[in-house]
């Protein structure tokens, strides 16, 4: 009665729906039910949506993500997609039937003209399959026949905010859940000392846009599927270390008292979140242990610091976090989610491009042979890409050698391997301006869709009921992209 | 064949399904206010049947008359049709008959008054019951009625049970029972919607009104899966608003058939390409275990595992994880380090607690825990192993000769083991190896090279 009645008091716990299923509604309601859902008490398989957490829908091909954001759109002028007419036609204004009326940036709303700007960067085919890759690439060019690269990606932002919350959440506005939450939520942890879902971030010199905690929220799920960002140096989770004077048995005591009141305190209030506060404060405790041990990359011989570059040898760069990234998948991380900063070059493209694509591509690179010779890429999936695209023309002055180039949605590349994607292939194909796609569009939902596919999650059956409907990472829409599936 | 009957006639005959109901019930309530007012006499009863005889009869005439413009559309099967009609006027006839010996403008006096009035309703009743069965043969089938009797019932064409996927023709197992589902009860010998029956073989063949149903080899110019593909609310669209449209499995397998399979009848399963999806469906259909997993991934039949099972295996120090819902197979993980003597002692202990799910694991990891050859031993036990992780173990070439017979095996990970290239004979026996990893032992490039100049058995990867 004690307890009933505090619940009554908590509007937690207590919701219509908890009323009517605590009423004794009888068989009738039963009848009823059977009347309205012919299928309620046929036999056979049971609806995907009442699994259980944790377990595929289908066979997976992976069993973790590693995603490389390339974070403030890299240009796919300059990287992926080859545009010899661009050079042809430098300095013309884009055609209006090929622009077709999209809607520009307040950076570029105002310009007169809209000169086609040329590549500056050199292009070449490389491996067996013969893929375009730029001169910035030169490591990425080498595991051409690794890679899957998606020439055909298009979102509907044009912003980056909007833009990079969409691929992290399915949502161009904020409160989702983050991709990494949704595979914790979907597939459960691999490893009980480390968190299953894991964020590091570096920085380029190029222009760069922010990033924020909301990009790695677990939103409306559970708390224990938010993203943990590691920080580069010597205190990889902030205070995770004990004190001065106080020994990791009492810290154990504490926990264990701290634990017992907040035990008290959900029965109180049966509010699920001091649930996973528990569990979290225990995590951190298991992260005491386990986190210095993956973190320290000096135990990496030497062939694999130079497969990686000198760089990973700085904690907080690009390269140490893609050697970091590895030795998280080899403990079992379900998600890891890498951010690189600095990829908005509205000018001076060539040579920030330049600097930002020596930042990633060598790690880059080493990260997809490193797990392919540790037998590793069998089963995690490889994602490098940005938030949208950069437009044909020019910003600004037109100055082949110095140019920027604003965002552009409808057309971008990114790659991907491992994981049960087809290596060797490029899909999807633009224009011979760039601009918009000709061929096999891909849209966010669908890639979406597709990473889940291969984690043998049904795109469209794992939900979450919040307020009052079902949300789900591809939300209404989203096709599995068969044809980049091997 | 265009039809020459005015739109209007038809757009009237179609009132036939409604009016027809009229005189059913006007009968019939005749008939047992009659049998009634025998046994309570009241002089309004008589009145009443009278009444009620005279609107049967005239909306029986109606019905008729509309009954026939609709039959104009020649959407129904002849003889069926005829008899309809014919038991159909017959009724109207004698209900007019009923009618003036009740009313008594034709005087039969001679024969028992009380008794021809019974004979004269029972027979009308009766006819009235033939044609309406007819009628519903016409509209729902001829086996409509019966199709739920508990008694009599026409025994279907059983097609005999198969155990693989490839042994069932296509349109036997898979579009027959598709089009059987959904599209029989208007498109049938008796009842030929728009010309066009899909009974058998013969009839699909013949088409409709509009031309061929089908086109070999062209799902798109088909008119059969053309109408399913429409906008719901377009004309053409199939089946009508109001019936259970084709789902998009549906729909895909008569595609294939007509694309892959060419139409043909007669073709199976096993002579056609078909991709991953046709399979999983088909699989589906037919209640064969889906050897593709919806990702394409070949899953084995294996037995359910108890809780306590799975519970003394994690005890042991594995993670386990169901790999697929409800499919019984797992991904079992030892973690790195947990076994500590460089003999491996312990890890025997370990691997018992598996063999009671031999057959239930997938994926198997193991890497750096001191396996030995004699492990691979107990490993070369689970049969459905397509994942192996044995990698940073000191495995010799004798180990990887213990699961030289797995069959199911795709994945092999071999690095940082003692394994030289005498290991690769083994691979390339082994039926379902992709890949092996071999980097960190002593094998070389060139020999690596020497192997694969072959072109069969795995890729073997090596490192940098």
């Amino acid at each position: 009665m004690e307890e009933d009645k505090s619940k009554s008091e908590n509007p937690l716990k207590v919701n219509r729906r908890h009323f009517f299923s605590q009423l004794s509604v009888g068989i009738g309601s039963l009848a009823l039910g059977s009347l309205l859902i012919p299928d309620l008490f046929k036999g056979g398989p049971k609806p995907l949506a009442s699994q259980p957490l944790g377990i595929p829908h289908f066979a997976p091909k992976a069993k973790r993500v590693i995603y490389l954001f390339q974070s403030g759109a890299p240009s796919q002028l300059e990287s992926f997609d080859y545009k010899p007419t661009l050079a042809k036609r430098m300095g013309e204004d884009l055609p209006d039937s090929v622009r077709n009326g999209q809607r520009l940036t307040g950076m570029t709303a105002g310009q007169d003209k809209f000169p086609l700007m040329p590549s500056a960067a050199k292009f070449a085919q490389h491996g067996k399959s013969g893929a375009w890759v730029s001169e910035f690439f030169p490591h990425i060019a080498k595991i051409a026949d690794d890679i899957c690269i998606v020439k055909s990606m298009h979102t509907e932002a044009i912003n980056h905010d909007p833009a990079i919350t969409f691929f992290q959440t399915g949502s161009q506005q904020s409160g989702r859940p983050s991709m990494g939450s949704w595979m914790s939520y979907g597939l459960g942890s691999e490893n009980q000392n480390l968190p299953s879902f894991v964020v590091l971030t570096s920085r380029g010199k190029g222009n760069s846009q922010g990033l924020y905690s909301k990009l790695w929220s677990s939103g409306f799920l559970d708390s224990k599927h938010q993203g943990v960002l590691l920080r580069s140096g010597k205190d990889p989770v902030l205070y995770l270390n004990d004190p001065d004077g106080i020994s990791r048995s009492d810290k154990r005591h504490l926990l264990d008292h701290v634990s017992s009141l907040n035990k008290l305190h959900h029965i109180e209030t049966g509010d699920d979140e001091i649930e996973s506060r528990i569990a979290q404060y225990e995590m951190a405790y298991r992260m005491q242990m386990s986190v210095p041990d993956v973190m320290d990359i000096k135990k990496e011989p030497e062939s694999i610091i130079k497969l990686y570059g000198e760089d990973s040898q700085v904690p907080g760069t690009y390269a140490a976090n893609c050697l970091q990234a590895r030795r998280l998948a080899e403990n079992g991380v379900r998600f890891i989610q890498l951010y690189h900063q600095g990829w908005d070059q509205h000018g001076n493209l060539p040579n920030e491009m330049a600097g930002q694509a020596k930042d990633v591509d060598q790690a880059s690179a080493a990260l997809i042979l490193d797990l392919k010779q540790r037998g590793m890429l069998e089963d995690t999936l490889v994602i490098w890409g940005g938030e949208f695209g950069r437009t044909n023309y020019c910003q600004g002055n037109f100055d082949p050698k110095n140019y920027g180039r604003d965002h552009h949605p409808r057309a971008f590349s990114i790659w991907m391997a491992g994981g049960g994607i087809k290596p060797g292939i490029t899909f999807g194909e633009t224009d011979e301006f760039g601009y918009n796609i000709v061929k096999n569009p891909v849209h966010i939902n669908d890639f979406h869709a597709t990473i889940m596919n291969n984690l043998g999650l049904d795109h469209e059956q794992l939900t979450y009921k919040y307020q009052g409907r079902r949300f789900r990472l591809t939300d209404v829409a989203g096709n599995v992209i068969k044809d980049i599936i091997t | 064949m265009e039809s020459s009957v005015p739109d209007f006639v038809l757009f009237i005959g179609r009132f036939h399904p409604l009016v027809v109901h009229l005189p059913i019930g006007f009968l019939f309530f005749a008939f047992i206010l009659e049998l009634y007012s025998h046994w309570k006499k009241h002089s309004a009863h008589s009145m009443a049947i009278e009444f009620a005889l005279l609107a049967g009869a005239i909306s029986a005439a109606v019905a008729s008359v509309l009954g026939y413009m609709l039959s104009l559309s020649g959407d129904y099967d002849v003889s069926t049709l005829d008899t309809h009609f014919w038991f159909g006027t017959v009724t109207t006839i004698v209900t007019f008959f009923a009618w003036a010996i009740r009313s008594g403008k034709i005087d039969i006096g001679k024969f028992n008054v009380l008794k021809s009035k019974i004979a004269a309703l029972t027979l009308v009743v009766v006819l009235v019951s033939v044609t309406g069965h007819y009628g519903g043969n016409l509209t729902h089938g001829s086996d409509y009625l019966v199709k739920y009797a508990p008694f009599g019932r026409t025994e279907k064409v059983v097609l005999p049970s198969i155990e693989h996927l490839g042994e069932a023709t296509v349109y036997d197992y898979l579009v027959n029972p598709i089009l059987d589902d959904k599209c029989i009860g208007c498109h049938n010998s008796s009842k030929k919607k728009g010309g066009l029956s899909l009974q058998d073989s013969t009839a699909i063949m013949r088409g409709g009104k509009n031309g061929d149903a089908l086109i070999a080899g062209n799902a798109q110019k088909s008119e059969l899966i053309r109408r399913t593909m429409l906008d719901p609310h377009h004309d053409d669209f199939m089946p009508p608003e109001g019936k259970t449209p084709l789902t998009e499995e549906e729909k895909s397998i008569l595609s294939f058939w007509i694309e892959k399979g060419n139409a043909d009848f007669k073709v199976a399963m096993a002579d056609l390409e078909a991709p991953e999806e046709i399979i999983s469906i088909a699989s589906l259909m037919l209640g064969l275990e889906d050897k593709t997993g919806k990702s394409g991934i070949a899953m084995p039949i294996v037995d359910e595992v108890g809780t306590e099972v799975l519970k003394d295996i994690v005890a042991a120090g594995f993670k386990v994880r169901e790999l697929v819902y409800g499919a019984n197979v797992y991904e079992i993980v030892l973690p790195s380090k947990s076994v500590s003597s460089e003999k491996g002692d312990g890890l025997d202990v370990k691997l018992q607690k598996l063999l009671p799910i031999k057959n239930n694991i997938l994926w198997l990891s193991l890497k750096d825990n001191f396996v030995q050859d004699r492990h691979m031993e107990t490993i070369g036990q689970f049969k459905n192993l397509q994942k192996l992780e044995v990698e940073k173990n000191p495995i010799t070439d004798a180990g990887v000769g213990y699961i030289a017979s797995n069959e199911s095996l795709t994945g092999l990970n071999l690095y940082q083991t003692q394994i030289t290239a005498s290991s690769f004979d083994i691979f390339a026996k082994m039926k379902a190896l992709e890949r092996v990893y071999v980097w960190g032992t002593t094998i070389t490039e060139d020999q690596v090279a020497n192997f694969q100049a072959y072109g069969e058995g795995p890729t073997i990867i090596l490192g940098m």
